[in-house]
Order: C-alpha cells, then structure tokens, then sequence
C-alpha cells in the first residue's frame, strides 16, 4: 500500500487541521464559538490560526454583530476545500496503509494465541494413527 | 517527515477529527421552540385550501393573509435555528461525487416524503373541500402536519449524520 496524496504543510498542524476540518464537515458557515467548542481550543488560539487560514485564502471571515454582541462565521473557500480534500485523502490513505501494515506484520509473527491453535488441534489427530 | 506510514501515531489526527465532527453535529440540535414553529408553518401552509380562493365561506381568508406569516415565521425559524446553533446549513445538492462515485446525502428520503405529503395533502384538502367534506379536510390537515414535522425531524437527523460523516470529505 503506497501513499500518494500529498499533505499540505499549512494544514498539517493539529488545530489548523481541525478547524479545516470542522468547516468541511458540510456546514456552509460556523460561527467561532460553535467551531472553538466543537475544536475544544480557546479563543485566542482559534484567532491566531484562523488568521492564518484567511491570509492563506483557505477561509473566508465575516464579521456581524447580533445587539452588541459581535459575531465571527468563518467558512472555507473552494481553494481551502481542495487542499483540506487533499489533506484529508492523505490521510485515509495513511490510515489505510498503517492498518495494512499491522496485518502484515501480525502475519509475519503470528501472536501466541494463533501459535497454539494448531497445537491444540493435532494431538489428537496424532494420537489416534 | 518520518516514515508515517508505520507510525500509528499518525492516524491520532484523524481520529481527533472524528470526535470534534460529532461534537460539532451535537450541536445541531434544534431548541424547543423549533419543531412547534415548524408545525405552525405546515399548518399555515395547509391551511391554504381553505382560503377564500377555492373555500366559498364567509369565514374563509385571503390566501396573501396565509402565505404572508408563514414565510415570515420560515424566515424567523430558520435565522433562529442558525443563531442558537451557530451552524449554518445552505441548500445542499441531492448527490455527491466522491471517489468517483454518486452517493445520496441522507437526507434525501425525507425531502422526498415532504414533498409527495405536500402535494397529496393539498390534493386531498381541496378534494374534500369540493365534496363538503370540510371537517374530514382538517383532519386530513392535521395529519399531514404531524407528518412534516417527523420529516422535519428526520432532516435534521439526517444533517447532523452528515456532519458527523464529513459531508462528503473523507
């Protein structure tokens, strides 16, 4: 199993990918609180990475308010949808073949348990010619 | 980059994405006020055969009296629902392209079940109001109501699984 969709270095970092990631789950805008809770990262983390995505053109910001709450929606544009389909498609690929390898390697080295079953089952067999 | 395809530690991110989605579709849950605005709406809109266009009463209305409020409480509803969420969900394709295949967005059997109780019940209003059946009209109103709020139900159901699964994105 090879990998070969590529990763890309802006949404690499854990809180970048997860905010890329929220905003692709299929919601069209996310306002900041939902997207910090859903993130579980604080406010001002949220602010300085989103800032990066928007100078990066990857999301889209607009700012309202609701009385004299201000209110920030952040949405992610089709640049940033293609490198987070990208990242994300790297990474099930990176699943895919990290699970592979685990089958080969138990195959290999068969664990104890998948060691003695035969031996359980011959000694009769054995026994009775 | 290390080798991360041996790395089961690099699979931690996707994971971590898997439960902030479900947290995110958590979040999708309607207040208490949106399903009984829903059901006024519905039956604002069935209530449409017995405006004075088609239901010759002296206590029949205009229909501009029905279809005004009940796209002003949809309006309403909807910007609520936003507001309380804080998630804003835009009209969505039926089907989406993914590894190359057309798959169905879960929401699609209860569109399709508001759309045929709408025309039927409408249908079976008039006909009734026609036939100077005009109690067993409300009955058949009411029942198609309850019905459009369960699809209601299930629609955002279906949205919050949507988000839960990505919407499309891996």
């Amino acid at each position: 199993m090879t990998v070969t969709a590529k990763p890309d270095p802006l949404i690499h970092p854990i809180t970048r990918l997860s905010i890329c990631g929220l905003l692709a789950a299929g919601a069209d805008w996310v306002e900041f609180a939902a997207l910090r809770d859903a993130a579980g990262i604080s406010d001002s983390v949220l602010s300085k990475q989103s800032r990066v995505l928007e100078d990066a053109g990857y999301v889209e910001v607009r700012k309202g308010a609701v009385g004299r709450r201000p209110r920030t929606w952040f949405r992610l544009t089709a640049e940033g949808r293609q490198a987070v389909e990208g990242h994300l498609a790297w990474l099930a690929q990176l699943e895919e073949a990290v699970s592979a390898g685990a089958r080969d390697a138990r195959q290999a080295r068969p664990l104890p348990d998948e060691r003695a079953q035969p031996r359980r089952v011959l000694p009769p067999l054995l026994g009775s010619s | 980059m290390r080798d991360a395809a041996r790395d089961p530690a690099a699979l931690e991110p996707l994971e971590r994405l898997r439960v902030q989605r479900s947290r995110l579709a958590d979040r999708m849950r309607p207040p208490w006020w949106y399903l009984p605005g829903v059901a006024i709406v519905w039956a604002l809109f069935f209530a449409g055969p017995f405006s004075s266009r088609s239901f010759s009463s002296p206590a029949a209305v205009s229909t501009w009296a029905i279809v005004i409020p009940a796209g002003a409480v949809c309006f309403l509803l909807q910007w609520g629902l936003v507001r309380a969420t804080g998630i804003k969900v835009g009209p969505r394709p039926l089907r989406v392209l993914q590894d190359g295949l057309f798959y169905y967005r879960p929401g699609r059997p209860a569109g399709i079940a508001m759309a045929v109780v709408s025309i039927a019940g409408l249908g079976s209003e008039a006909s009734l109001i026609r036939h100077g059946l005009p109690v067993v009209a409300i009955v058949v109103a009411a029942l198609a109501v309850a019905a459009q709020v369960a699809a209601q139900e299930v629609l955002l159901r279906a949205i919050r699984q949507d988000l839960r699964g990505g919407g499309g994105a891996a």
